[in-house]
């Protein structure tokens, strides 16, 4: 009894306003990925542009458009920014902001950072959308090419441990 | 025996298949296994061929349906005559027929079987207001059906059985083959908020419009109980509807009344059978008009349509649509539609002016006047192409709150402009880009699957990746600028790479990451298949021919696969097999190049090369420090040490060599020497390539070759070059001798979905990650880039100066 009561205390709701239009594809899939040649870790989000624009009108942006106006792009890209984080021993690894290019119906949002190297254990959490809508899912590739180990994330899950390649 | 075993050493250990045919020894895994022993036998009713068999039969369900529609309670009642034929060689004591709103009871396996995202440890549980709306909305209002009556035409209570969202219904008598039996069936059931409880109809509410309580769009999809299929393959259908696997349906005509209020229009699969009951003369002066105009007219303007908005009802109309050869019924009424019509001409077809219609409200504003209407036109010009003339007199897009969904000849489709503060609308291009790839999709669905009539609810991708497909075809022919999405080779990498994931071959309820697995891979696999391996010509009558075998038939992937191996005159079964059953992904990796010479056999020519191929290896290192270090050289100090060897290498032609050569001549045999003699004037360049499968699925080997003299060239390598070895294999390439290989890469025009591109080329090259490709100063085509760093860094220092002087 005392158990669930705590949980019951414990949810949080999410700020969801109005009416959103349906067909969203509530898929994000980011990867994480260390460069041998630059020392550098490389964080790279594909979010689908509709979904982002929605997601901004949801949060009261009116008319967004993420592909013409370069503020409701950044507004996207500090939100996913905000949304993902990386850690290596309990500390957050803080990752630069590149920018952003439109990649078909895909916004790609860059990050980098100084990798730990290559075979260190990250905890990584992508918790991109999911406080818009519930049924959000964000799969997280960790290394690129033809060996990946993927993390999948929905709304609320904790951060996953993960050897970066 | 050496060969032998310097393949054991390479290949990786992997299962055999727990099939009939199993590798039992070694580790051998045949990429190429022909699927007979996968895919269904052939029989009468398909065969071996892919298409129907001779006694090929399927059911047909004839519906007549009279429905009250109650705006204020948002309720709809109904009455329908059912009329089920059974053209199946088997007697039928029961009929199963689809409750597809009991989906929204309480105790419904899709209900009941809803997963909550759990939190982290220590960390709290979130909940959306959307999941809350849901909860209280399934709280406070009984939804599903409401079956008031089944009975035979005599009025004879038939008994029937509800299990979730199936009914069985006990006939009478049971009906044989080639017997008919008809029976009503009364319903009710209160509608669905879309916006609340998502699903593919319902209604919409605008609580702003002027009129006192607002109104309301509603959209009617499996909104009456609508037979099971009945198929040779599975017999009655019997899974039931959880919310992902779509719909396995009869064929059948439908003649529908609608009782709705009298200032509402009307959107139908159909066709309107009573224009001149519903309709004022300027609508159907209008509608005329429209079947031979080159651009869309407004039947209802915009403004006649905010006139509407306003409006109160005076009483209830009576709209009557008929469809004939339809597998299923869709409609949607609200006093909120502008409606405008063009006639899409099909010289020839059946249906030789096909209205094309477009209904929305002023939320679609521009974006609907200008693109829904053409898009849909757009569509039928492509889609006939790789199929046959639209079948249908409509085809229809309706503005409303289902993103995308497509039923005969009506489709609906979410986008919308967005308000302005100063009252204007305008919408992004985004936004344009999903209206015109939602219409071109659902429209394109009126072909695959409501005429090509798959089974949806056992295998989404045989219509979505079909249409996926084909929409990325017209996408490109409307515009190749826009940015269309999810269905080329190269856009799916990232998902094909990644764990957690099912093959397509698939059941649609169990399918993991639907998008891209049911609509972008399949979709992808036939970009492939079109423009690389099968080519344009042969790939396309091939898909016609099976949109054409299938037309208003049910097909399965079996005889999908068989026919388009059939009519294209290909062996597709490593395809199918990789692509469909098979979770892999494609990466070849160009490992190493040889380069070779062959030998002549005359000494004077092989031996003065072996002597130049050692005169270019570099000096032995300790010689070079030696001589700068000024060391003497004994011999040639003590000039009387020396004799025939310092005079003579080891490469000097000695009387035995030119006999040995003289001997190898005088053993060839005419033949023999008459290709010796050609091989050694031409004096190609041969090269050996050899290459590894990394990523597992076996595909062909393109290769652009470079040459010395700065010309280069394709090569297609088929993929049964794999066929002995799927790990590893080795390509001789031969060229003239003035031809000299530069450089080689693999599939460089990314059109294979290739993984993994730093191991594609030779000699390697320094392959740009992403994030670097991004930062270099001189972006490449990719369109949009917006490097943020120095921005944010400015907008950064800006805010902590500002908080700086706040303080």
């Amino acid at each position: 009894m005392i158990r669930a009561f705590a949980l019951l205390c414990a949810v949080l709701l999410l700020p969801l306003t109005g009416p959103v239009a349906a067909h969203q594809q509530k898929v994000t899939l980011s990867s994480v990925s260390h460069n041998e040649r630059t020392g550098l870790l490389e964080v790279v989000h594909r979010v689908p542009l509709h979904d982002a624009e929605h997601a901004l009108e949801a949060r009261g942006v009116l008319a967004p458009d993420i592909i013409n106006n370069l503020d409701n792009r950044r507004a996207v890209a500090r939100y996913v920014a905000s949304r993902f984080s990386v850690e290596h021993k309990g500390q957050p690894i803080a990752l630069t902001l590149l920018g952003t290019e439109i990649e078909g119906g895909r916004l790609v949002v860059y990050q980098e950072a100084t990798s730990p190297g290559s075979g260190a254990q990250l905890s990584i959490r992508s918790q991109i959308l999911t406080d818009v809508w519930a049924r959000q899912e964000n799969r997280v590739n960790m290394g690129t090419g033809t060996s990946v180990e993927t993390l999948v994330f929905s709304a609320g899950d904790a951060a996953r441990l993960a050897r970066l390649p | 025996m050496r060969l032998i075993a310097f393949l054991f050493a390479f290949i990786i250990a992997v299962p055999a298949y727990a099939q009939g045919i199993q590798q039992t020894k070694g580790s051998f895994e045949d990429k190429f296994r022909q699927l007979d022993e996968v895919l269904p036998d052939p029989n009468v009713y398909r065969n071996a061929s892919g298409a129907p068999g001779h006694r090929y039969w399927q059911q047909e369900a004839d519906y007549k349906i009279v429905a009250d529609l109650d705006e204020a309670n948002r309720r709809l009642s109904a009455k329908g005559t059912v009329t089920y034929t059974n053209n199946s060689p088997d007697t039928l004591p029961w009929i199963w027929m689809q409750l597809d709103q009991n989906i929204y009871k309480k105790d419904s396996i899709a209900e009941m079987t809803r997963t909550f995202g759990a939190p982290g440890r220590g960390e709290a549980a979130r909940m959306s207001l959307g999941q809350l709306r849901r909860m209280q909305d399934m709280a406070d209002k009984p939804y599903g059906y409401d079956i008031n009556a089944v009975t035979l035409s005599n009025g004879r209570a038939l008994d029937y059985t509800i299990v979730g969202t199936m009914m069985r219904i006990d006939l009478a008598t049971p009906l044989r083959p080639g017997q008919s039996v008809s029976f009503n069936i009364d319903w009710a059931f209160n509608i669905i908020e879309v916006d609340s409880l998502g699903g593919r109809s319902g209604y919409e509410h605008f609580p702003d419009d002027p009129r006192e309580g607002g109104n309301d769009i509603f959209l009617f999809a499996q909104w009456f109980p609508r037979l099971v299929a009945y198929s040779d393959y599975e017999g009655w259908h019997n899974k039931e509807f959880l919310g992902s696997g779509e719909f396995t349906l009869e064929f059948g005509n439908y003649d529908v009344t609608m009782n709705v209020p009298n200032d509402h229009i009307i959107s139908s699969t159909g066709v309107l059978a009573n224009a001149s009951s519903v309709l004022t003369g300027t609508q159907r002066q209008r509608l005329a008009q429209a079947r031979g105009a080159d651009a869309p007219m407004f039947i209802v303007t915009p403004d006649e349509a905010e006139a509407n908005e306003s409006s109160n009802p005076t009483g209830t109309k009576t709209w009557r649509y008929t469809a004939q050869n339809v597998r299923d019924f869709a409609w949607a009424t609200s006093r909120k539609f502008a409606w405008d019509a063009q006639g899409h001409k099909q010289p020839g077809a059946k249906n030789e002016t096909v209205l094309a219609m477009s209904f929305y409200p002023k939320e679609g504003g521009e974006l609907w006047q200008k693109y829904s209407t053409a898009a849909v036109v757009h569509t039928m010009k492509v889609y006939s192409r790789f199929s046959f003339d639209y079948p249908y007199p409509t085809a229809q897009s309706v503005n409303g709150p289902v993103g995308g969904m497509e039923y005969p000849m009506i489709t609906f489709n979410g986008p919308r402009t967005n308000l302005n503060e100063d009252g204007t609308r305008t919408y992004s291009l985004s936004e344009k880009v999903f209206l015109v790839g939602v219409v071109i999709h659902e429209i394109g669905h009126i072909y695959f699957p409501m005429t090509v009539n798959t089974d949806e609810r056992q295998w989404t991708w045989m219509d979505e990746g079909i249409n996926s497909f084909l929409d990325s075809v017209a996408g490109y022919e409307w515009d190749p600028n826009m940015p269309w999405t999810r269905s080329l080779p190269r856009d799916l990498i990232p998902y094909m790479t990644s764990q957690n994931q099912v093959p397509i071959m698939t059941q649609s309820d169990s399918v993991l990451n639907l998008g891209p697995n049911a609509y972008g891979k399949p979709s992808a696999a036939y970009h492939i298949l079109r423009d690389t391996i099968i080519g344009r010509e042969r790939f396309d009558f091939a898909m016609r021919e099976y949109a054409r075998r299938w037309k208003f038939k049910r097909p399965t992937p079996a005889d999908f696969f068989r026919t388009m191996e059939e009519a294209s005159g290909t062996d597709l079964d490593w395809f199918w097999r990789g692509w469909f059953y098979t979770t892999d992904h494609v990466d070849i990796s160009l490992d190493t190049i040889h380069r070779l010479r062959m030998d002549t056999k005359n000494p004077d020519i092989d031996l003065s090369r072996r002597r130049e191929e050692r005169a270019d290896k570099p000096e032995k290192v300790g010689v070079r420090l030696n001589r700068e270090q000024g060391l003497p050289i004994w011999v040639l100090e003590n000039p009387g040490v020396t004799d025939f060897y310092d005079e003579n290498d080891q490469f000097t032609v000695t009387p035995k060599d030119t006999k040995s050569y003289e001997s190898f001549l005088e053993g060839l045999d005419d033949w023999e020497r008459r290709v010796f003699d050609r091989a050694v004037e031409e004096d190609k360049n041969y090269y050996v390539l050899n290459f590894s499968n990394k990523g597992g699925l076996v595909m062909p080997i393109i290769l652009g070759l470079t040459f010395a003299d700065g010309t280069s060239e394709r090569m297609y390598i088929p993929a049964e070059i794999w066929r002995r070895n799927s790990r590893r294999v080795s390509k001789l390439l031969v060229f003239d001798k003035d031809k000299e290989l530069a450089s080689v890469e693999v599939d460089p025009e990314l059109e294979t979905a290739d993984a993994d591109v730093s191991n594609n080329s030779y000699p390697r090259k320094i392959i740009d990650s992403r994030v670097e490709a991004f930062k270099r100063p001189a972006p490449s085509s990719r369109t949009g880039r917006d490097l943020m760093a120095e921005v944010l860094v400015v907008e950064e220092e800006e805010t902590e100066s500002e908080s700086e002087g706040s303080e």
